[in-house]
C-alpha cells in the first residue's frame, strides 16, 4: 500500500472522527435536561470529550494531508478536492486556536457539521493525485493557497459562532414584523444549509447507483475567416437529466423511477456545454434538499429555527457575538495576507502583472472590502449583536461565492481545477 | 451669532471645541451627557476632531465629508457592489485579440451582452466612475486618518492619572468595591500583578490613584495600514504615467532575433521546448489526454549598440543576459521582464537549398539558398540566371483568379522566378516553384510551369537542405515602475494590520476614596480578554470576582 492509499484511508478516519465528535457535543448541550446530573457537570464532561473527538479527527486530517504531499510529491491544495479539504483541515484548525482563547468547546457544535459538509463536498470532486501543470509549479501555490484557505477559515467560524448566536438570540415566539423577517431569514439559511447537504446526498446516491446519461451538443462556430466550424461535445450527467443541455440529442438515458428521458431543455442562453449540465445539478440539489429539508420539519413539526433555539439557551450570546468578531478580526490580516498580496507576488511572477481584474482576483478583493466594512461597522459605528452576526453570515456567504461559486459559474484564469 | 460654548471643564481644565470628555479629568463636558449614567463613548479619547469645527467653510465642509467613517463604509459597499458588476461577463481586456468587442457581447449573450456592453460595464474598471470611486477611498482614507491620528495622538500622550468618578463609574468595564487596610499598599500589590501582565504603571504622589496601560502602540496600527494603502493606492495611479508601464507581446520563432518594440533590446530564442506528462504518470481519468509538464524558451537578450535605427543596415547586437524562460521564472533585466505566454509548435519553413537541374543535360546546379523572407533577388546557376519576379508567403488565388497572398507567414510559400539560360527566349520564361511539396501538388506546379517544366527543375534534395523553426514561442514584455512602491505600500499596510488587530490597547484606572474602590477600564477592543486579566489580578489581592460582573453593558467592541 502506497502513502497516498494510506491518507485515503486517513481521511475516511478523520471523516468519522468529525462526525462522533458532532454528536458528542450535541449530547453534551441536550442531555443537560436529562434527568439525574447537573447540567453544569454534565456540559463541562461531555464537550471535553467531544473535543477531544474533534481533536483526534484533525489529527487524523493532518496526518491526511502530509502522507499525501509526500505520496505525491506535491502540496495538496492543486485542485478543488484537494483544495476543499484544506479549507476543512483549516476551520478545525482555527476552531482550535479560538478554543484556546476562549475555552467555549460548544462553537463545535457548529464549527463542526460546517468542517463535515465542506469535507463531504470535496469528495464529490475526482480525488486522484493530478500532476502540476507549469502554472502552478511554484513556492507560491504553497504559501497563497494556504494562506488565503487558513484567513477564510477563520470567517467560516466567525461565521459558525454568528449563525449561533443569531438562533441563541432570534425569539421564535415573537409576532412582529422584524421579529418574523428576522426568523424568515435564519430559516432560509438552514434551508441554504440543506440544500448544500442535499447536493452532497444527491451526487453520492446517484453515483452509488452507478447512473449516467450522456448527450451530444452540436455548435456552429464561425471564425474570422468566415468558415462555419461544427463543434460536437458529448456531456455526461451523473444525475437523471431534468434538464438536458440547450440543442443537444440524446445518446442514453438510464432509467430513474421509470423515467427515461430528460424533461426540459435548458434555455438558449445557457448554451455554454456544461451550463444544462450545471443547471440541472443545481435542481437536483433545490429538490433533495427540499425533501430533506420538509422531512425535519415533518419529523419536529416546527421551524429548525425553533428546534435548535432552545438548545442553546444558557449559552452567554455576548461571548459569541465577540468570537464572531475575533475569529473574523484574526482571519482578516492572514486573509489579506494569503488571498491579495501573497496572490499579487505570485501574478507578477507567472504572469507578470500582479492585478489583472480577473473574476477570481475581483472576488477576492470583494471579501476583503466586504470583511473591512465589517470591521468599520463594528469598531467604528458600533454595530454589534445581530447586525454583526448577519454581516457574519453573509461574509461567509460571499467567501464561498469566491471559492466555488466563481470556479463554477465565471471561471477565468483561476480554472486550473475542473468542477 | 453663536454663543461661545463653554468648554472649561471643573477641574480647571481648557478643552477644545468639540471635546466630549474632558482631556484631563475625563468628566463629561455635555451637560446631557453628565445627566445619562450609560456607558461612554471612549473613542479618540472623546477628544474634539478637527471636522468637528463650527461654522465651517467650503474647505471643511469636504473635509467633513471625506473625515465620516460612514461615507468611507458607503464608499467600501458601493465599490464593492460594482466591482461585482464586472464579473458577471468577461472584461474586455480579457480578449487579446478582438477588434470588435460589442460583437463578442451580442453574439454570445444576446440582449443582456448589448446592454452589458453599451452601459460601458465591460470596461468596469477602466471606467471613470469605478477608478473614481478609487480616489475617493483614497481621499476617505487621508483625511479620515489625519482627522482622528492627531488629537489621538495629544490624548494620549497627556493622560492624566486621577479620573472624575463619573468617568470611570460609566467605563464598559467597572468595578466597585472596598479595600480594607492601607490603600496606597494595596495599589502597590494590584500593580504587581498588572505588570506581570505587561502593563505600564503610573501612580499619582497620593498612591492612591493608578493608570495601568498595555499596547498604546496597537492604536497607531490602523494610520499605518492606512498609510500603506495610500502609497499602493498612488503607486497603482503612477502606473498611468507614460514610460512607468510596458505591456507587449513578441512572436519568436526557433532561431528567431527579434527586436522588442519601444525599447533599445531584441531578443533570441534559441529553443522552445515543451514536455507532456507521459500515460504512468498520470491518473486513469487524464490518460491519453495531452497535460503539458514544463514550457521552456532558451532565451538570449541583446542590446542594440550601433546602427540602431538606420533601415539600410542591420543593428549591431551586444548580448546582455540569457535564461530559460518557464512559466514561473521570467527573464529579468534592468526592470525589463520577459513571461513565456503561449506557444506555437506548427513548424514554420525558415529557408531551402534547392539545385536546378537541367533535365535535357541532367546536370545539376547549386545549391543555393531560398530563405522565404528577403531572398536575393538574382541567382546564378551556371548557365542559368534565376530573376525573383515575385514572391508569396500563402499563396492562394483570389475569386478573379489572379494568384495572392492571404497572410505574411510563409504557411504556403511561392516565388515565382523569372528563368534565363541556354535553349530559353532570351527576355526569360517565368517559373513558378513552390518549396512545400504538398503545395506542389495542391496547385500543381507542373502544369503552371507548362513546357518549361520538361526542360528544368527546382528541387530540394534531402531534409539537410531544408531550414526550418520547430516552434514558435510568444513571450509577454512587461516593464512596471511602480512596483517597488506597491510592495513597500502593501508591506507597510500589513504591519499596521497586525498591529491593530493582534494586539488591543487597554487602559485601567482607579483611585481609592476612604476605603472606597472605584475601577474603570478600556480597551479598543476584545473586553473579553480585559475582563479575565482584570478579574485575574483582583483575585490575587483577595477579591474574587467572576469576569462576566466587570461588565457594565455597552457596545464590548
Amino acid at each position: 500500500m502506497n502513502l497516498v492509499d494510506f491518507s485515503s484511508d486517513a481521511f475516511i478516519a478523520a471523516f468519522f472522527l468529525y462526525c462522533i465528535a458532532f454528536m458528542l457535543y450535541v449530547i453534551s448541550i441536550a442531555g443537560r435536561k436529562w434527568s439525574n446530573r447537573d447540567p453544569v457537570e454534565h456540559e463541562r464532561k461531555w464537550s471535553r470529550i467531544a473535543f477531544f473527538f474533534s481533536s483526534a479527527g484533525l489529527a487524523a486530517h493532518i496526518v491526511f494531508f502530509i502522507t499525501r504531499w509526500i505520496g505525491s510529491g506535491q502540496i495538496p491544495t492543486s485542485n478543488m478536492y484537494e483544495f476543499l479539504t484544506f479549507l476543512g483541515m483549516a476551520i478545525m484548525l482555527a476552531y482550535t486556536v479560538i478554543f484556546f482563547l476562549y475555552r467555549k468547546p460548544l462553537l463545535g457544535m457548529f464549527a463542526l457539521p460546517l468542517t463535515i459538509i465542506i469535507v463531504a463536498y470535496a469528495s464529490v470532486f475526482p480525488q486522484e493525485v493530478q500532476p502540476l501543470i507549469p502554472a502552478l509549479k511554484s513556492i507560491w501555490l504553497k504559501i497563497h493557497v494556504t494562506f488565503a484557505a487558513l484567513g477564510e477559515a477563520f470567517f467560516a467560524v466567525g461565521f459558525a459562532a454568528g449563525l449561533m448566536y443569531l438562533l441563541r438570540v432570534i425569539d421564535f415566539k415573537d409576532k412582529s414584523k422584524s421579529g418574523r423577517r428576522a426568523q424568515f431569514w435564519v430559516e432560509f439559511c438552514l434551508y441554504s444549509i440543506m440544500v448544500v447537504v442535499g447536493f452532497i446526498v444527491a451526487v453520492f446516491v446517484f453515483r452509488g447507483m452507478g447512473y449516467e446519461a450522456q448527450f451530444t451538443q452540436e455548435k456552429v462556430n464561425i471564425d474570422a475567416k468566415g468558415i462555419a466550424t461544427t463543434l460536437t461535445e458529448t456531456v455526461h450527467y451523473t444525475l437523471p437529466p431534468i434538464v438536458q443541455p440547450y440543442n443537444s440529442t440524446v445518446d442514453h438515458v438510464g432509467a430513474f423511477l421509470n423515467v427515461n428521458e430528460p424533461l426540459f431543455e435548458a434555455p438558449s442562453w445557457m448554451n455554454g456545454v456544461n451550463a444544462g449540465r450545471k443547471l440541472n445539478t443545481v435542481l437536483w440539489s433545490i429538490i433533495t434538499g427540499s425533501l430533506l429539508y420538509g422531512l425535519l420539519r415533518l419529523l419536529f413539526r416546527k421551524p429548525l429555527g425553533a428546534v435548535i433555539h432552545p438548545a442553546l439557551e444558557g449559552i452567554d450570546p455576548d461571548d459569541l457575538d465577540e468570537i464572531s468578531y475575533r475569529a473574523i478580526a484574526i482571519g482578516f490580516p492572514i486573509f489579506t495576507l494569503g488571498a491579495l498580496i501573497f496572490a499579487m507576488i505570485w501574478a507578477e511572477i507567472a504572469w507578470g502583472r500582479f492585478w489583472g481584474w480577473d473574476p477570481k482576483e475581483v472576488w477576492a478583493l470583494i471579501t476583503w472590502l466586504f470583511y473591512s466594512a465589517y470591521l468599520h461597522f463594528r469598531l467604528s459605528r458600533g454595530w454589534q449583536g445581530l447586525r454583526s452576526s448577519w454581516l457574519a453570515v453573509i461574509g461567509f456567504v460571499i467567501v464561498l461565492f469566491t471559492l466555488v461559486g466563481v470556479n463554477l459559474i465565471i471561471a477565468g484564469l483561476h480554472s486550473y481545477s475542473g468542477v | 451669532m453663536l454663543v461661545p460654548e463653554n468648554t472649561k471643564c471643573e477641574c480647571g481644565h481648557q478643552n477644545a471645541v468639540g471635546t466630549v470628555l474632558c482631556e484631563s479629568c475625563g468628566k463629561p463636558l455635555l451637560e446631557e451627557l453628565q445627566k445619562a449614567d450609560t456607558p461612554l463613548e471612549m473613542r479618540y479619547d472623546g477628544v474634539a476632531r478637527r471636522s468637528q469645527k463650527t461654522n465651517p467653510s467650503i474647505i471643511d465642509r469636504v473635509w467633513n465629508f471625506f473625515s465620516s467613517v460612514k461615507i468611507a463604509i458607503y464608499l467600501i459597499i458601493i465599490t464593492f457592489l460594482t466591482a461585482m458588476l464586472g464579473t458577471i461577463y468577461p472584461q474586455e481586456n480579457s480578449f487579446i485579440n478582438n477588434s470588435e468587442p460589442w460583437l463578442y457581447y451580442e453574439q454570445t449573450h444576446g440582449l443582456p451582452g448589448k446592454i452589458y456592453y453599451a452601459l460601458g460595464l465591460s470596461r468596469t474598471y477602466e471606467s471613470w466612475w469605478f477608478i473614481g470611486l478609487l480616489v475617493m477611498i483614497g481621499t476617505s482614507l487621508v483625511i479620515c486618518s489625519l482627522d482622528r491620528v492627531l488629537p489621538l495622538y495629544r490624548a494620549l500622550s497627556k493622560q492624566q492619572i486621577r479620573k472624575h468618578h463619573q468617568f470611570l463609574h460609566r467605563q464598559k468595564t467597572v468595578y466597585r468595591g472596598e479595600v480594607e487596610g492601607n490603600a496606597g499598599e494595596w495599589v502597590d500589590q494590584f500593580a504587581a500583578q498588572l505588570k506581570r501582565k505587561g502593563y505600564t504603571i503610573h501612580t499619582d504622589e497620593s498612591g492612591a490613584a493608578m493608570l495601568a496601560e498595555k499596547n498604546r502602540f496597537s492604536r497607531w496600527g490602523p494610520y499605518i495600514n492606512h498609510i500603506g494603502l495610500i502609497l499602493f493606492l498612488l503607486a497603482i495611479l503612477a502606473r498611468s504615467i507614460p514610460g512607468w508601464q510596458m505591456d507587449t507581446y513578441v512572436t519568436v520563432p526557433d532561431g528567431d532575433t527579434v527586436e522588442i518594440q519601444g525599447t533599445n533590446y531584441y531578443v533570441k530564442s534559441e529553443k522552445f521546448t515543451v514536455d507532456f506528462y507521459n500515460d504512468e504518470e498520470l491518473p486513469d481519468s487524464l490518460k491519453g489526454k495531452p497535460r503539458p509538464k514544463n514550457f521552456e524558451t532558451k532565451a538570449v537578450l541583446y542590446q542594440c549598440v550601433q546602427d540602431c535605427s538606420d533601415p539600410l543596415k542591420s543593428p549591431q547586437l551586444e548580448e546582455v543576459t540569457r535564461h530559460d524562460i518557464g512559466v514561473n521564472s521570467p527573464l529579468q533585466y534592468k526592470g525589463l521582464k520577459l513571461f513565456q505566454f503561449d506557444f506555437n509548435l506548427t513548424p514554420r519553413l525558415n529557408a531551402v537549398h534547392p539545385v536546378l537541374v537541367d533535365k535535357t543535360t541532367g546536370d545539376v546546379y547549386g545549391p543555393f539558398d531560398l530563405p522565404m523572407k528577403d531572398s536575393a533577388l538574382v541567382h546564378k546557376l551556371g548557365p542559368f540566371t534565376l530573376e525573383l519576379y515575385a514572391n508569396y508567403m500563402e499563396f492562394a488565388l483570389d475569386s478573379e483568379g489572379k494568384p495572392t497572398t492571404l497572410s505574411r507567414e510563409p504557411n504556403a510559400p511561392a516565388f515565382v522566378f523569372t528563368v534565363k539560360g541556354p535553349g530559353l527566349k532570351p527576355e526569360g520564361e517565368p517559373y513558378m516553384y513552390f518549396p512545400m511539396q504538398k503545395d506542389k501538388v495542391r496547385f500543381s506546379q507542373d502544369s503552371i510551369n507548362r513546357a518549361l517544366a520538361d526542360r528544368i527543375e527546382i528541387r530540394v534534395d534531402g531534409m539537410e537542405n531544408v531550414d526550418f523553426s520547430e516552434a514558435t514561442t510568444f513571450l509577454n514584455v512587461r516593464m512596471d515602475k511602480a512596483l517597488s512602491f506597491l510592495w513597500v505600500g502593501g508591506i507597510i499596510s500589513m504591519i499596521g494590520l497586525v498591529m491593530g488587530t493582534y494586539w488591543q490597547h487597554r487602559r485601567i484606572w482607579l483611585r481609592i476614596d476612604e476605603g472606597k474602590l472605584s475601577l474603570g477600564a478600556h480597551s479598543n477592543k476584545n473586553f473579553f480578554g480585559l475582563r479575565a486579566e482584570i478579574a485575574a489580578a483582583l483575585k490575587k489581592t483577595g477579591i474574587e470576582v467572576e469576569p462576566k460582573r466587570l461588565d457594565n453593558g455597552g457596545n464590548n467592541a
